[in-house]
């Protein structure tokens, strides 16, 4: 018999590296060196600590946008679902009683179930576009939003800081202080999402995320249930953006009913340049955080780059295009 | 033992009736042919046990129970497993991860990686022993994907396993490792129902064939009782007993050469193809799958755009960077794989027809639909292409009749060179006799040239006048006249002269 597939192990390392995923990464390297020059201080640990709060939010709905893309979807509603749960959060909240965080964080738990379960019900079972799904779903989460906080504004109670920085809560142990002001609660959130992805990776579902964004009728010939694998990717979203929720109110100890809508489009395109296909199927939801990270630095090298802020928005949208065009063309020109 | 049998089968889509009334029945330890023309209703058949479709009528019983399936997933639990024709394959997934896919195996709470790697390389070691599991489907060659295919539905320990056209992709080596591993689960008792156009496939492994034409069983062979007659089986297929057969080779193609194509290269695909193509001629491109026989008749269609080499066509210089570059010329393709890229399957069999020609430069800015119409009419009776109106979308028509319309919408064209890749995929007999004829015949009248590459060695001796073998992207031998038959040309192809 003829043997054809001799040769395939000699090429595995030059897969590896003609990638879109190591394209990204190459680029959050060049960036991070410009941002190490321009930014002075860049590599003290308040300055890190500061970068990983500003990143935290951007992170975390980029990994959720990249598990929904993955599994074949797209998900419009995540800023608004962001500004939703942050009123939830500090509508259940009373100030001067510390057991309401715990109600907060339990009802708030809930929303962000449902929030994915409506999600996953108009993707898997009933079959309408991702796109108009979420378009439709994110005025819905805006409205109760505003219900709930017509107004930014709301109450916290106090401990919630220390999902932003434990050192500002009175009367906490010292220990934990010194704790909070080294690793910054923002990465701990960002770790437990790692984490959560990393246990569903292992598990069918993980499994089947890839399956059905990959090819949804060959998956469901292969007795996969594709409408519940859609809602379990928009409810794994969901509990991320539900982590970045707490992070915000904690930081902010109010909840706003618009505040997340820029990140919607943000937390796409780095999942985008992060590698992940918008076609489905392909990608990693670690490197999204790569995107994310490229995003990010964007933003500052532009700040300290003493650009005009008159060019500001337009220099940083040409080196998002050129993030998101670098690894497509990587991949054409490896692959000739 | 019986362990399958259907009933009164009826099933309809929209207005076109697939099964009016179907039978059949499935032994244990026995390979069950099914035989028909496309659109007969066998592949309807087999989704319809394996549930995928569920039927309008009738009764199917398996192991002397009732059985109504609304998924394939509730066959599957019930030991009835299925191989698609179009493969039910994950691309972004490894080849492990497909042939486990839908009944991964957990170990506490994690997925059993090592134990699915295990199981796989046990099946394909009887199947295709030299293949990676470790790669992605998507980086495999068809004939590989099918031997997956197969592979995951064996994983699952059926006692029916239903094999629609799992030998179109294949080469013969491979056949024959797949022959003799379906032997070798009939011994252990398997049930298998088989469909193959290529009848010398069904009359080696088969047991017993049931025949299909126009949604009806017409007739069971039991081959331990009767002799195997191929001439008998085409008869009932067809529905004709009398043996029809394309016109022998015409009268001598001219001396003019019509395309000349010099030190053609692609990537790692196509090394140095040089050839001459003349006036009226059928040229055959051959050898085993996957030498490069596709990529040469992409390249030769504008498909690639860093192709390089020079190609002339009477005598002038032409560039074929571009599909609409070689269209212009008159240099027209006809692609083997109609999903991927011959059709838009949700539109109308008028819309594919008139597409090619709304693309050209100088299109009408106005369609003039009635022209076209009518035109369109004309091809599907030329090629008896069975559709109610030209206006049904094309995926409610059989794959057969699908591909007829991939190569109808080519026809008013000014063609100078037909390239057909494999356009007899898994087609049946008598569609395939009705395409070649009129092809044949369209030479003959109009001088136009042909480059065909066809798996089936058949198709290349009965056609054409010359033929090229390929291996690993070289053109290692030109057969003519005599040289052309089932011996040389298999010889050449594995360069055994």
């Amino acid at each position: 018999m003829m043997n054809k597939n001799n040769n395939s192990s000699k090429f595995s390392l030059s897969n590896y590296v003609f990638n879109p995923e190591f394209s990204s990464l190459l680029i959050l390297i060049v960036m991070f060196i410009i941002t190490a020059i321009l930014q002075e201080k860049f590599f003290t640990l308040k300055s890190i600590v500061r970068n990983i709060n500003a990143f935290a939010p951007l992170i975390l709905l980029s990994m959720g946008a990249a598990v929904v893309i993955i599994s074949g979807g797209i998900d419009l509603s995540a800023g608004a679902a962001l500004s939703l749960f942050t009123c939830v959060l500090t509508t259940v909240m009373k100030k001067s009683d510390p057991i309401t965080g715990v109600y907060a964080l339990l009802v708030t738990f809930a929303v962000a179930i449902l929030v994915g379960i409506v999600n996953g019900i108009g993707i898997g079972y009933l079959r309408i576009p991702p796109v108009i799904v979420t378009f439709a779903t994110s005025y819905m989460w805006l409205g109760i939003g505003l219900f709930l906080r017509p107004t930014p504004g709301g109450e916290s109670v106090e401990w919630f800081r220390i999902f932003y920085n434990p050192g500002m809560i009175e009367g906490i142990s010292p220990s934990i202080k010194q704790f909070g002001s080294m690793i910054p609660p923002a990465l701990i959130l960002i770790l437990i999402a790692c984490f959560i992805w990393w246990v569903i990776s292992k598990t069918k579902t993980g499994r089947y995320i890839y399956a059905v964004g990959s090819n949804n009728d060959s998956a469901y010939a292969s007795g996969i249930n594709t409408a519940k694998v859609q809602m379990q990717a928009c409810i794994i979203n969901s509990i991320f953006i539900f982590l970045a929720a707490l992070f915000f109110v904690g930081q902010n100890q109010s909840g706003d009913a618009r505040m997340g809508d820029p990140l919607t489009l943000r937390a796409i395109a780095s999942a985008i340049v992060g590698g992940v296909a918008l076609s489905g199927g392909k990608g990693s939801v670690y490197f999204a955080l790569v995107g994310a990270l490229i995003l990010s630095f964007v933003n500052k090298i532009i700040f300290f780059a003493n650009i005009s802020t008159a060019y500001q928005t337009l220099v940083s949208g040409l080196i998002v295009i050129i993030a998101i065009a670098a690894p497509v063309a990587y991949t054409l020109y490896s692959k000739e | 033992m019986v362990v399958l049998e259907a009933i009164g089968i009826r099933k309809h889509f929209g207005g076109v009736i697939a099964l009016s009334n179907a039978n059949l029945r499935c032994y244990q330890g026995r390979i069950t042919g099914l035989l028909g023309a496309n659109g007969s209703g066998k592949s309807t058949m087999s989704k319809i046990i394996c549930g995928v479709y569920q039927p309008d009528g009738g009764e199917i019983r398996y192991k002397g129970k009732v059985v109504k399936y609304r998924s394939p997933s509730e066959a599957r639990r019930d030991g009835i497993a299925m191989v698609f024709q179009n493969l039910s394959l994950v691309a972004d997934l490894t080849v492990w991860q497909n042939i486990v896919l839908g009944n991964e195996e957990a170990k506490s709470f994690f997925l059993d990686d090592d134990s699915a790697k295990e199981l796989s390389r046990k099946i394909l070691a009887q199947l295709l022993p030299d293949l990676d599991i470790d790669k992605k489907v998507s980086q495999l060659n068809p004939g590989e994907m099918q031997i997956v295919e197969i592979a995951k539905a064996v994983s699952q320990n059926p006692q029916l396993l239903i094999l629609d056209e799992p030998t179109a992709a294949l080469e013969q080596a491979q056949v024959r490792n797949l022959f003799s591993y379906m032997r070798t689960l009939a011994k252990e008792g398997v049930a298998m129902i088989f469909t193959s156009h290529r009848l010398w496939e069904v009359m080696e492994i088969c047991d017993d064939v049931t025949i299909f034409r126009n949604g009806e069983n017409v007739a069971s062979i039991d081959f331990e009782k009767e002799e195997k007659d191929p001439e008998k089986i085409i008869g009932y297929i067809t529905g004709d007993v009398q043996k029809k057969k394309v016109e022998g080779k015409r009268e001598k193609v001219t001396g003019e050469i019509v395309l000349k194509v010099k030190n053609l290269n692609y990537s790692r695909s196509l090394k140095n193809i040089s050839f001459d193509l003349k006036k009226g001629e059928i040229l055959g491109i051959g050898g085993l799958a996957g030498q490069g026989q596709i990529e040469l008749m992409h390249a030769l269609a504008g498909a690639f755009r860093s192709v390089r080499g020079d190609v002339e066509l009477k005598g002038k210089k032409i560039r074929l960077n571009r599909p609409l570059d070689a269209i212009k010329e008159g240099v027209v393709f006809v692609p083997g794989d109609k999903h991927l890229e011959g059709l838009f399957l949700t539109h109308s069999v008028l819309f594919n027809m008139i597409f090619p020609k709304t693309g050209l430069p100088r299109h009408p800015l106005f369609i003039p639909y009635e022209d076209y119409r009518k035109e369109c009419e004309e091809i599907v009776n030329i090629l008896s292409i069975k559709a109610p109106t030209v206006d049904v979308p094309v995926e409610t028509l059989s794959g057969g009749n699908q591909q007829k319309v991939v190569v109808g919408k080519w026809l008013p064209f000014d063609i100078n060179v037909l390239l057909l890749a494999d356009p007899a995929k898994g087609i049946d007999i008598g569609a395939k006799r009705d395409l070649y004829q009129y092809i044949v015949e369209r030479v003959q009248e109009n001088n136009m040239s042909v480059i065909l590459y066809a798996s089936d060695n058949e198709e290349l001796i009965e056609y054409c006048d010359r033929v090229l073998i390929m291996y690993e992207g070289q053109i290692v031998e030109s057969l003519e006249g005599e040289d052309i038959n089932e011996d040389t040309i298999i010889a050449c192809s594995m360069r055994v002269r």
